[in-house]
């Protein structure tokens, strides 16, 4: 009798917790409803700020074939962003596995100078960059896409964090066995990280995904049009079709929502670092 | 073996992809190569080739276009590609979508790195801002002057934004007369007709306004706040700019720009004006029938007539003008972008005979872009042709093309600043400070002082 009264009052107590917890979810789930929506209302009805879905998705989405090339932009930015989640993540978890597993006196000094790299915002190396690109010859290349992308000090660092955490043991018996270092790293250390790789691969798709600047700058033809380039095409004329955008707006979302959902779990414990 | 079968594929992922990118690079590298060479082949007889016109199109390079926005400057420029097409068969163009801020910060890129490689042959580029490109970076664009254009069909003022001295650097493209678009059903409601809102002052205009709204309980205008042109558009109406003669910011002691903020600050404070936050609020305002007038840029048309429930109810005239200032007029422009051809062009004479027998001399072309696009020529003989007179039914049957056309003509010339949207900011920033109480002078030396600091002064 009493235990039940007790869990009746931790529940009665709990009630402002799970109100201020509802609350808060409207308000953070609210654009996403309004996204789909607008996503289904013409331009007009958008503007007068109906938020009641309607049934005007179809045509949304049939001027939007119309207009972009939908599907190329899709499939062109998840090349793009398969790519660069591949090769990032091996090469930056190379790097932070050397950075710590590995010593030499002048690591930390070369991982501080790493990391201050970090505090230089990307629109101030663009120049610079897009110089050493043009002299490569690689404007207008996947290559020159993804390189600047491919080795950032911030996955580096998580890598050589998780790294930590990663049994020295597990190494030095390896080692004894006859497995020789590179063997060490793809069938010891890859397995066993496989959380941090999987939230290394959330966060490095969602930046490859919707990287707009760079890409701006150096693809200069038509076959290369990503889907936030076709964003933002859709808001630069004289008149916006809401309704269209937000359609727009909806497909570009989607994989990045369906790469979190499925990596959800794994994304969790590899921010917080952990080992199986 | 799972780990083996899994670094396998990781390993076999990494050879395919650089297999692919090395692929594009090589690919890639020897199209640069062939630009190269075209263009040292073709500038020798550049300025041959542009005399003759026939000459200039069996070259065979195609020409690349940067611009923005597919049913009216794509379109136009698609329209044109296709009609230049129809005459020289060998022509080949394409348009790659790059809206404006791209447009500009690919031309800063280009610049500040040396190589202009990547850029296209066309493009377009704001009024507003194409100046402060052309002073920092002239070596990017290609001087027009020997085009062949008959520059007298051309307002002055629109020709002036791409001119340095007598230098002509672009084609003019789009109209930016600004028009008062008025909604007649609910201007009946307060018993005024479009009549007595056509070439009068803003202080009739305020009246009217306080009326519509004591009346009706809308107002008769809306402005963005900080990004809003009305207030610049009262100045320019006036043949006044925000600058002297030599560039210099020209604020406080500006008479036309002293009644502008006065006026403008009375029909804020008088339920007249109604000031909103962005662009979105702007267009809400507008659609939601919350204001009963627009002052804008004729391109506003565009969003109007996708209100398509408000058809038959807007009627266009034109906009109020200043009073006490003697050189004021009821017309300005708001808006507006040209064509210019970069120096990276493969084939500029080409490129110049394109632009010519298009945008630049062509009645047919304006005529066929007009009911695609909505895009409304500077062009002054556009006016005269049939397409151009025909009533708009949206607009109650107004011709409104020939009009804007013709409003196009009166515009006064003022002093242009690279500096347009800075010194829109500082203006718009001082009203406010103004509405909200602080005095007038020291909020208008604020944005003078604000303005040079802009300038780097």
């Amino acid at each position: 009798m009493t235990e039940k009264k007790n869990v009746s009052m931790i529940q009665r107590r709990l009630i402002p917790t799970y109100i201020f917890l509802v609350i808060v979810s409207i308000i953070s789930v609210f654009p996403l409803y309004w996204m789909i929506s607008a996503a289904t209302n013409t331009s007009t009805d958008v503007s007068r700020g109906k938020i009641v879905p309607g049934g005007y998705f179809m045509q949304n989405f049939k001027n939007l074939v119309s207009q972009q090339p939908l599907w190329k932009a899709m499939g062109n930015s998840f090349f793009y962003a398969i790519l660069t989640t591949v090769v990032c993540l091996l090469v930056c978890s190379i790097a932070g596995y050397g950075f710590e597993i590995y010593h030499d006196k002048w690591k930390d000094k070369l991982f501080s100078t790493l990391l201050l790299a970090m505090m230089v915002p990307q629109v101030a190396t663009m120049i610079p960059l897009f110089q050493m690109v043009s002299k490569a010859k690689l404007l207008n290349t996947s290559v020159g896409f993804i390189l600047p992308m491919v080795s950032t000090p911030f996955m580096i660092m998580m890598f050589r964090q998780n790294a930590r955490a990663f049994p020295i043991d597990i190494i030095e018996a390896a080692r004894i066995d006859g497995l020789n270092e590179v063997q060490i790293f793809f069938q010891m250390f890859f397995p066993t990280m496989r959380s941090t790789y999987a939230a290394a691969a959330v966060i490095t798709f969602m930046n490859a995904w919707n990287a707009y600047l760079w890409p701006k700058v150096i693809m200069t033809d038509n076959k290369s049009l990503t889907m936030p380039m076709l964003i933002a095409n859709l808001i630069t004329g004289y008149v916006t079709d809401y309704g269209m955008l937000m359609c727009g707006v909806l497909f570009c979302s989607i994989p990045t929502m369906v790469v979190f959902f499925v990596l959800q779990k794994q994304f969790a414990e590899g921010i917080t670092g952990a080992v199986k | 073996m799972k780990k083996k079968v899994i670094s396998m594929l990781l390993a076999g992922a990494m050879v395919l992809s650089l297999a692919a990118c090395g692929g594009g690079s090589s690919d890639s590298g020897s199209s640069g190569g062939g630009a190269a060479a075209a263009d040292s082949g073709s500038s020798g007889g550049g300025a041959a080739a542009a005399a003759d016109s026939g000459s200039s199109g069996g070259s065979g390079t195609k020409l690349t276009i940067w611009t923005w926005d597919q049913s009216f400057n794509i379109a136009a420029m698609n329209t044109a590609i296709e009609m230049y097409k129809a005459d020289h068969p060998d022509f080949d163009a394409e348009v790659i979508e790059t809206p404006s801020e791209d447009c500009e910060t690919k031309l800063t890129t280009c610049a500040n790195s040396g190589d202009y490689s990547t850029m296209a042959d066309i493009v377009l580029m704001q009024d507003n801002s194409y100046q402060k490109f052309l002073a920092s970076y002239p070596d990017a664009f290609t001087d027009l002057s020997d085009i062949g254009i008959d520059w007298s069909q051309f307002p002055e003022l629109k020709q002036s934004y791409s001119m340095v001295g007598d230098q002509h650097f672009g084609v003019p493209f789009d109209n930016g007369a600004v028009i008062g678009c008025y909604r007649t059903d609910i201007l009946e409601e307060a018993g005024y007709t479009i009549d007595d809102l056509t070439d009068i002052t803003w202080t009739r205009f305020m009246e009217i306004g306080q009326d519509v709204f004591a009346k009706t309980g809308k107002y008769l205008l809306s402005s963005e706040a900080s990004g809003g042109d009305t207030l610049l558009m009262m100045i320019f109406s006036c043949g006044a700019g925000v600058v002297d003669a030599d560039g210099n910011p020209y604020i406080v002691d500006n008479e036309a720009v002293k009644a502008c903020v006065d006026i403008y600050v009375q029909m804020i404070k008088n339920n007249v004006v109604l000031l909103v936050n962005s662009w979105d609020d702007y267009i809400k305002s507008i659609t939601t029938g919350q204001t009963a007038g627009i002052v804008n840029g004729n391109w506003i048309t565009g969003t109007l007539m996708s209100t398509e429930d408000q058809a038959g109810k807007w009627e266009i005239t034109t906009m109020p003008r200043v009073d006490g200032v003697a050189t004021a007029t009821n017309y300005a422009n708001n808006g507006g972008s040209s064509w210019y051809i970069t120096s990276n062009c493969k084939d500029v004479a080409l490129a110049k005979d394109f632009l010519l027998n298009t945008f630049g001399n062509n009645t047919d072309f304006y005529d066929a872009i007009l009911p695609t696009t909505g895009a409304i020529a500077c062009y002054l003989p556009a006016a005269e042709t049939e397409a151009y007179n025909a009533p708009s039914e949206y607009f109650n049957g107004q011709p409104i093309f020939a009009t804007i056309v013709e409003y196009s003509g009166h515009i006064p010339a003022y002093n242009r600043t690279p500096y347009h949207y800075e010194s829109r900011t500082a203006l718009n920033t001082a009203v406010q400070q103004i509405v909200d109480g602080a005095d007038p002078a020291t909020a208008l030396q604020e944005a003078q002082d604000t303005l040079a600091f802009n300038m780097g002064q």
